[in-house]
């Protein structure tokens, strides 16, 4: 029976069993894009559509008279519990927390694959298996020490504030949740950078220590100028996580004016008064989303290629 | 006093002691190559020389001051990396200024020492180019121009032409030596080619296993090997070393060595070394140039010992310049080195002439030679 299929087959098909599976492919691969962006799109056509069109009219339908109002409305004017001052407050708080937490991250992470690549000491493998270690903490594990440790850095700010009239930002929540996300992200920014360097011709650095240069010299002359891959991979890494962090979040600055974005918008959005502006939700959580999309779109070409750079040499 | 001088150095790490008291001194303008297979410890002993890595013991001094505590920036040394080690966020000017800019010199000397350079070296419209933008050559030329800006008391090379292509490294070799030869500057270079070894240096350290076993001019390098090693290591194509017996006729000593099939080749030895008459009866190594057993006609005219015998060819070899025969003599290819239209043909019997005041002996037991 096969004898007589084969050549069947390969009649009918010779020529386009190449181009089924292309069809298939892109078909399948169209499906699933589809299926990703769906929510995407009904969250960007229902932060357009006013009240009474989402209560009417369909999930999918392109708005008939697109507004901008939810948008401005989420910017400005929405209630996070009891205050109504928009998310903006909140966004701003997210941007002060996680600026400094990734570059701060990043700088370290830099700074350890450095020396557990280029100046390796005694046990340089052990202490690079505990920062490995680091990255597989559950999160939720640590809640309660750190919150003890926050504790004692709030303490020992109010000390310096009596003493000296200034706290150095101890005690702040920003200040905290800086700390925190910067203490959880140098195990990945120096796997990272680890890696990356590992690849790193060891005779630059020979050459530099011949020309003079010291150690820090090494790494803001030589090093950091050659990592823009690996650096713009751990920016875009550490900004993704700690912009969207929600748990270090709501557990060390979830109520007042200090909370980050995530924990806004998730009080917006739970908020159980009145009608429930989808709208306006669907904006606020756009707002929220928007800078990682940046950060992806404007940086993304070389978040691929510094993930390919170690893997593939030359 | 030498210009520079290695006493005593060794170097271990743990347990393992990768140079086993290293004595080797240059005189000042002079070119010295340390040459080895690889793992012999000569990158190890340049990296210590330029202060990379830590001695154990020992002592290293460059014009009598004792440098080895000194931190390579302190040592007045320049060096060129195997990979050229160009910084690759930097033009050319830069990466040839980044050591002045370290030591803190002005901008304008910079830019004054920078010209200069690019001078000698023909590098000027290159000054504002990234590595990436050069080719192999222009990039071992920005490499030289790097070490060369500094104006040291010494250069180490650490095996500069092994990325470069055949012809290129003839060139760039040619290129070093005209540079030496025309600065007249004080050169440690590293290469584990025997022929640049042979070519370059003023004096040939010949490295195995962290030890010298030879240290001295090319010419005593190739004609008088101290060892099995430094015989075979050095030269190309390589010196033949004949499994051989020493026998006595008449009161002149005589080297007997098996062919196959057929009886022995005899060959008197007017000039023995005096040595050698403690071998009789013994198995010794022969030791014999390729240039030194050629066709009769292509023969040392005044080469004083010359005996000729009848070897059977196996296989020709024309390379242009010479022709190559290669024939079996104690149980090894043996290989004579001809003139490029010498009449031979392979699977027959030719005479050619052993030139035996050329010829070397080594004890087969300690591989050291037989004097």
């Amino acid at each position: 029976m096969s004898a007589v299929a084969t050549p069947a087959r390969q009649a009918s098909g010779g020529m386009s069993t190449k181009t089924l599976n292309r069809i298939v492919i892109y078909g399948l691969l169209a499906l699933f894009a589809l299926f990703y962006l769906m929510p995407l799109f009904v969250m960007l056509v229902t932060s357009f559509k006013t009240m009474d069109e989402i209560q009417n009219g369909n999930m999918l339908a392109l708005p008939k008279a697109p507004t901008f109002d939810p948008w401005i409305k989420a910017w400005s004017e929405v209630c996070s519990g009891l205050t109504c001052v928009g998310m903006k407050g909140y966004f701003w708080n997210s941007i002060k927390m996680v600026v400094p937490a990734v570059l701060i991250s990043t700088l370290l992470g830099a700074l350890n694959g450095y020396v557990l690549t280029k100046w390796r000491f005694r046990g340089h493998t052990l202490v690079f298996a505990m920062m490995l270690f680091a990255c597989f903490i559950p999160f939720q594990s640590v809640l309660l020490p750190m919150a003890t440790i926050l504790g004692s850095f709030g303490r020992f700010g109010v000390t310096l504030q009596n003493a000296t009239g200034f706290n150095f930002g101890l005690g702040n929540s920003t200040v905290n949740l800086v700390f925190v996300h910067v203490v959880y992200g140098i195990g990945f920014t120096t796997l990272f950078f680890r890696n990356y360097y590992e690849a790193f011709p060891n005779e630059l650095i020979k050459a530099a220590q011949v020309d003079g240069a010291s150690f820090f010299q090494i790494f803001r002359r030589i090093m950091l100028p050659n990592s823009l891959p690996i650096i713009v991979v751990t920016v875009i890494y550490q900004f993704t996580n700690i912009w969207n962090d929600f748990l270090f979040a709501s557990a060390y600055a979830g109520s007042g004016d200090v909370m980050p974005m995530t924990v806004a918008l998730n009080n917006v959005v739970n908020t159980s008064t009145g009608v429930v502006e989808y709208n306006v939700n669907m904006a606020a959580a756009m707002i929220a989303a928007l800078p990682t999309l940046i950060v992806y779109v404007v940086a993304g070409r070389y978040f691929v290629r510094g993930l390919m750079a170690g893997a593939v040499k030359g | 006093m030498a210009f520079l001088e290695i006493d005593g150095l060794k170097k271990r790490f743990g347990n393992v002691e990768i140079l086993k008291g290293i004595d080797v001194e240059l005189e000042k303008g002079g070119f010295l190559v340390l040459v080895g297979p690889s793992g012999c410890g000569k990158s190890t002993l340049l990296n210590t020389i330029a202060g990379l890595e830590q001695i154990t013991e020992g002592e290293i001094r460059v014009d009598g001051r004792a440098i080895n505590d000194l931190h390579p920036s302190k040592r007045d040394i320049a060096m060129v990396f195997q990979s050229y080690a160009l910084y690759p966020n930097m033009t050319v000017a830069g990466n040839i200024s980044f050591g002045m800019e370290m030591r803190g010199v002005p901008a304008d000397e910079r830019q004054k020492a920078i010209d200069k350079v690019a001078k000698v070296l023909q590098i000027g419209h290159l000054l504002q180019r990234k590595p990436s933008q050069l080719s192999g050559g222009q990039r071992q030329r920005v490499a030289m121009g790097r070490a060369l800006v500094r104006d040291p008391k010494l250069f180490l090379f650490d095996e500069p032409l092994s990325n470069l292509d055949a012809k290129l490294r003839v060139d760039m070799r040619i290129e070093i030596k005209r540079l030496h030869a025309t600065t007249g500057t004080t050169i440690v270079y590293v290469t584990h080619d025997q022929i640049e070894a042979m070519t370059l240096a003023t004096k040939i350290a010949v490295m195995r296993d962290g030890e010298v076993q030879q240290f001295g001019t090319p010419a005593e390098i190739y004609n008088n090997p101290t060892n099995l090693f430094v015989a075979d290591f050095m030269g190309s194509p390589a010196m033949n070393l004949i499994p051989a017996t020493i026998a006595t006729s008449g009161n002149a000593l005589s080297v007997v060595l098996q062919r196959e099939a057929r009886e022995p080749i005899t060959l008197p030895m007017a000039n023995a070394p005096t040595g050698l008459s403690a071998f009789q009866g013994k198995p010794i190594i022969f030791g014999v140039r390729p240039e030194a057993l050629t066709d009769p006609e292509g023969a040392e005219r005044n080469a004083s010992n010359i005996a000729t015998a009848d070897l059977h060819i196996e296989v020709v070899e024309p390379a242009g310049s010479d022709t190559f025969a290669v024939t079996n003599l104690g149980g090894k290819p043996v290989v004579a080195r001809l003139r490029a239209d010498a009449n031979i043909q392979p699977g027959t019997s030719t005479p050619l002439a052993f030139n035996l005041t050329k010829a070397v002996f080594f004890d087969p037991a300690t591989e050291s030679r037989i004097r």
